[in-house]
């Protein structure tokens, strides 16, 4: 197109959104002291560092596999608690089973927690608790309070309420109705959710391990802070195979489960 | 019928009772071995009182008049927002490349593949160790391990997104005579747009999050501030900081789902 035909009215939806981006980006950089050249001498600078780090310490290999195991048993404990309750929270967070101030309440609560990265919530507990895995596990199970609370509270909203007036009809009483009404009809979903948020606490629980909580995370941690370079590649290398091994294990459940329509 | 039928639970039952013992066994095992005790959250809940009874109420004017934590609070932002912008700049070039119908080349796409699976499974925590001892601690650090952090996260999404735009479009340009950049920027690209943007914005709340836990290692911002209260026991002021930080988030997940909303309805009117 020529500059004859080009008209600003046409361009307007791209070209005053891109000034506005690339003015922010600006005011970004200068507010970080960053500028694009930097950034890739620090791209290059954070690679060069990753090739010093080889080659990992083998002879350390052994020791770390304990903290590994207690990593993912900290990111198990928390799931599981943290499924049992948000299946909890979710009963009462859906429209179509409690009172609407309860409702409310109860979304208010696992929105605010939501809200609070889990990073700080453990930064609370280890104030109060100590060091140990106490702190990390009830963090953990905060986060997953509010995430799964909110979508599976989602998914019983969407259940038709026709089958539950039919079960209320013929006198079930409400507890019946979630055990016998809701709970067959959420499992799929409960499974998916709950595997889903434990790649995520995989994940976390090597991040709190560093704050405090012990595991592979507070193994990577030291080992960089002694300057032991080789051997934070093999803590490194260790966690890259625990997230890697999670989720093709998660994968895997998660097939099996759509193979099969009802899961009890 | 014998007679055992009828007093014995049924075997679904059984089969029930014997997955939830095992599913105890476990979880109980799985305790013993990082030595926690359930309980221990009730019997102990008084450190909890205390801790509370300390941080409460939040000292609201002890912080704001300060000026670095408006500072750091600005440079959270900018961190999250450059961490984004060159994440997804990024993330998007590489799904290019990792897309079956855009790139021809098999193995550059495997390697692409595997170089995103290997970001995708390496946590933030490892990258901003990596980058403070190779650019010094600060805001740097955190803004390069949030755009490894956000290719890892979005690269592979987006592949996904390019994969299943329709390739009509592109295979009739293809057909009278484009060549394969005009085929990506004519036919792929206002496919996905508005899918990327959605998801640059929703990338905005994760980084906004990420960026203030890895102040906390270093990355600079208000998770410096905030660890630094909590250090040094000034309980109030880091219970004024969280509220801070809880109204940025929400704040910030609002705006970005208004934005995110409007894309993606203005899209669906054409």
């Amino acid at each position: 197109m020529t500059i004859n035909g080009f008209s600003l009215k046409r361009y307007r939806r791209t070209v005053l959104p891109l000034g506005l981006l690339l003015l922010v980006t600006v005011l970004a950089c200068l507010d970080c002291g960053v500028s694009i050249s930097q950034l890739w001498e620090g791209m290059v600078k954070g690679f060069s560092f990753l090739a010093y780090m080889f080659p990992p310490d083998w002879s350390a290999f052994g020791e770390m596999l304990q903290p590994v195991l207690e990593s993912i048993v900290i990111a198990v404990l928390g799931t599981s608690f943290g499924t049992f309750l948000s299946l909890i929270f979710a009963v009462f967070a859906a429209s179509n089973l409690t009172h609407p101030w309860i409702r409310q309440i109860t979304r208010f609560l696992i929105g605010f927690e939501r809200s609070i990265p889990e990073i700080i919530i453990l930064l609370i507990l280890v104030a109060a608790f100590g060091l140990g895995a106490m702190p990390a596990i009830i963090a953990l199970t905060l986060g997953c309070i509010g995430m799964l609370g909110k979508l599976l509270a989602d998914t019983i909203e969407e259940i038709d309420s026709v089958m539950l007036d039919s079960m209320t009809s013929v006198g079930a009483n409400k507890l019946q109705v979630v055990f016998y009404g809701i709970l067959p009809q959420i499992l799929p979903n409960l499974v998916t959710y709950a595997l889903f948020r434990l790649e995520i606490n995989i994940r976390l629980s090597v991040i709190l391990g560093a704050v405090g909580a012990g595991g592979i995370g507070y193994e990577l941690e030291y080992a960089f802070n002694m300057l032991n370079y080789h051997r934070a590649m093999t803590a490194f290398l260790l966690i890259l195979l625990m997230v890697l091994g999670t989720e093709q294990v998660s994968n895997l459940v998660k097939k099996r489960i759509k193979g099969r329509e009802v899961l009890l | 019928m014998r007679a055992s039928k009828l007093i014995l639970p049924s075997i679904r039952f059984r089969y029930r009772l014997t997955y939830l013992i095992a599913a105890l066994t476990v979880l109980g095992a799985g305790c013993m071995f990082v030595g926690f005790n359930p309980l221990g959250f009730f019997t102990e809940f008084h450190y909890v009182r205390d801790l509370l009874g300390e941080m409460l109420m939040p000292e609201f004017s002890q912080v704001f008049s300060n000026p670095t934590v408006w500072g750091s609070v600005l440079q959270t932002l900018s961190m999250a927002f450059l961490g984004t912008l060159f994440g997804c700049l990024a993330a998007l070039v590489l799904a290019f490349c990792a897309a079956s119908n855009v790139m021809p080349v098999k193995w550059v796409r495997i390697s692409i593949r595997a170089l995103l699976a290997i970001t995708r499974a390496t946590p933030g925590l490892v990258m901003i160790l990596i980058f403070v001892i190779a650019v010094g601690l600060g805001a740097f650090a955190g803004i390069l391990s949030l755009i490894f952090i956000t290719v890892g996260t979005f690269g592979k999404l987006f592949a996904e997104i390019i994969e299943l735009s329709d390739y009509a479009p592109g295979e009739a340009i293809y057909s009278v005579g484009a060549k394969r950049v005009q085929v990506i920027w004519f036919a792929v690209l206002p496919q996905t747009l508005p899918s990327f943007i959605a998801n640059m914005l929703y990338a905005f709340d994760i980084n906004l999050r990420t960026a203030i836990s890895l102040g906390i290692f270093g990355g600079g911002g208000i998770g410096l501030q905030l660890n630094m209260a909590i250090k040094v026991l000034r309980y109030k002021d880091a219970t004024a900081l969280i509220c801070l930080v809880i109204v940025l988030v929400v704040l910030f997940e609002k705006i970005s789902d208004y934005f995110r909303k409007r894309i993606l309805h203005s899209v669906s009117l054409h």
